[in-house]
């Protein structure tokens, strides 16, 4: 029987959010609804640099004694062990019909989520790799969106779904929270594939979601478009921000100094090293 | 299939009606199938049958080349070539054969659901259990093994099982099992009274885990502990298997393994 105080040292990294959501990433997404749908008590750190996460991959799972986890499937079998579990009132046939619903989300969803955020041309360069450019540290960040690029299009490849939207039509048929009204892992599962809106039954599930679990997001998201200091939570932002300026002041007189030593101030320093041996010579630099 | 495609090869399907003449083409049985294979071959052979539609097996080295799409089981139908389940329903039902006519909506999200569930377990399940050989002399059927595998291995990247040890896709398939036992009930097909072609994948799947000779048993194991789903199993070969023993050869399932 696990006590909360063991909960509370595991570490959650995820993808930072953005345009009202809690994350940009469906997995990450994944992860955060189910565990605040089972009210965990988990320490969140959302970063923008996977190389932060403990297994080199958002979301990611740091456990006191379990090592890091990092597929959100096994993350939520993990969570439900240390019994934070969100689906005591499911009967086991609906149990059944989770498995196979998450099966159809991820078998005809996210081939075409994927798509939409990578290996769409427009969407790519003006929305997703501006995002991960902006948010990389420096010089990940010239590197990074392509990399994952190619992994999504190597996966999508071999994954290979065409239908893009009929998975969505199907689940049109189940309103709100699907089993009764408290959420379940299906309900994290389904938020994390559509908060692309694309159908009005599904859209009113998941502004009710936002709405419900996560109310501090929108908020945070509006004032961090705003404002340029970003507020509370782990302000990962901040460092990095400092010491790309740091980094560029350094340059800026690095540069310049260079350039003074290779034109002016070299004849100075002759001088100076002349007059070292007399110390009561004049010592006004020659210009 | 993109939805153009599948219009326009509706359109041509629905113009003729089923030949006498149909074969399902699959790689050969002892030496070179694989397991994934072997299941969806079964699972497209009962399909036809629970359709009522005659189709004679053939068994091929070069299946895999011949297929439009790389995959097998695929049929050949008058001048047309379909390959895998999906498009093959699809294409009976143009013809004006369907199984899941009969089915609300509801219900037809569910058993795209519940089949999808079986593809993501089962089939990659099975395809985690190694074992290809080849007709072909050497070297190229060491050649051809190197390349299946690697194949699969970056298939199971993808989907993330790489890193799944044997006792996991054990657990992944027992769960599996459970969802559709407790889906199947006491229901003799998984839709009211009527198979569709969600019991004629279960069935391919499972009947080809339960009666192949693998390393170890553990899968069978797992599947017969679930009872109404071994009954489910021998149900569909009795109705729709059993009487193409006694009959004619033109029936192309010769007498495999069986379940009694």
């Amino acid at each position: 029987m696990a006590a909360p105080s063991q909960m509370a040292t595991s570490q959650l990294y995820c993808w930072e959010g953005d345009w009202d959501l809690p994350s940009v990433d469906n997995e990450c997404l994944i992860v955060l609804a189910y565990a605040k749908f089972a009210g965990a008590p988990l320490k969140l750190h959302k970063i923008g640099n996977p190389w932060r996460s403990p297994t080199g991959s958002l979301p990611a799972l740091k456990t006191r004694k379990n090592g890091s986890l990092s597929q959100p499937s096994d993350i939520i079998i993990h969570l439900r062990k240390q019994k934070y579990n969100a689906d005591f009132d499911l009967s086991a046939k609906e149990e059944a019909d989770t498995l196979a619903f998450i099966s159809l989300l991820e078998e005809k969803l996210m081939p075409a989520l994927v798509y939409t955020r990578w290996i769409d041309p427009k969407n790519y360069v003006e929305v997703t790799r501006r995002w991960h450019a902006k948010h990389a540290p420096f010089p990940l960040n010239f590197f990074l969106p392509g990399s994952i690029q190619r992994q999504q299009l190597e996966r999508l490849r071999l994954v290979r779904g065409d239908e893009e939207l009929t998975a969505g039509e199907e689940l049109e048929l189940y309103c709100d929270f699907f089993f009764g009204d408290s959420p379940s892992p299906l309900d994290s599962f389904v938020f994390g594939y559509l908060h692309l809106k694309s159908l009005d039954n599904l859209s009113h599930f998941c502004s009710n979601i936002l709405a419900l679990y996560f109310p501090s997001e929108g908020r945070e998201g509006f004032s961090r478009k705003v404002s340029s200091q970003p507020e509370g939570g782990d302000a990962d932002n901040e460092p990095g921000k400092r010491r790309k300026q740091l980094l560029s002041v350094l340059v800026a007189l690095g540069a310049m100094l260079s350039y003074a030593l290779l034109t002016g101030i070299v004849a100075i320093q002759h001088v100076k090293q002349e007059d070292v041996g007399c110390k009561d010579e004049d010592r006004t630099p020659v210009a | 299939m993109s939805l153009a495609a599948e219009a326009f090869v509706s359109q041509i399907a629905a113009a003729e009606p089923w030949p006498e003449n149909a074969t399902l083409y699959q790689p050969l049985r002892e030496d070179q199938i694989l397991l994934s294979d072997c299941a969806s071959s079964l699972a497209v052979q009962a399909y036809l049958r629970m359709c009522n539609l005659p189709v004679h097996v053939s068994c091929r080295s070069n299946a895999e080349y011949m297929s439009p799409s790389g995959k097998v089981p695929f049929v050949h139908v008058g001048n047309q070539v379909v390959s895998e389940l999906g498009p093959i329903v699809q294409f009976t039902k143009a013809k004006g054969h369907s199984l899941s006519d009969g089915l609300d909506d509801v219900q037809r999200a569910e058993m795209k659901a519940y089949m999808e569930l079986v593809n993501n377990m089962l089939l990659t399940a099975e395809i985690s259990r190694p074992r290809y050989s080849s007709p072909y002399s050497w070297p190229l059927n060491q050649i051809l093994a190197y390349q299946k595998q690697w194949e699969v291995r970056r298939k199971m990247n993808a989907i993330g099982w790489a890193g799944k040890s044997l006792e996991q896709v054990y657990e992944d398939v027992s769960q599996c099992c459970q969802a559709l036992s407790q889906r199947l009930g006491t229901q003799p097909y998984f839709f009211n009274k009527q198979p569709t072609e969600l019991d004629a994948l279960v069935f391919g799947h499972l009947f080809t885990i339960l009666t192949t000779r693998l390393t170890s048993d553990e899968l069978g194991e797992k599947i017969k502990s679930y009872s109404n789903l071994l009954a489910f199993c021998r149900r569909i070969e009795q109705s729709y298997f059993e009487d193409s023993q006694a009959g004619s050869s033109s029936r192309g399932y010769s007498k495999g393994p069986s379940l009694f």
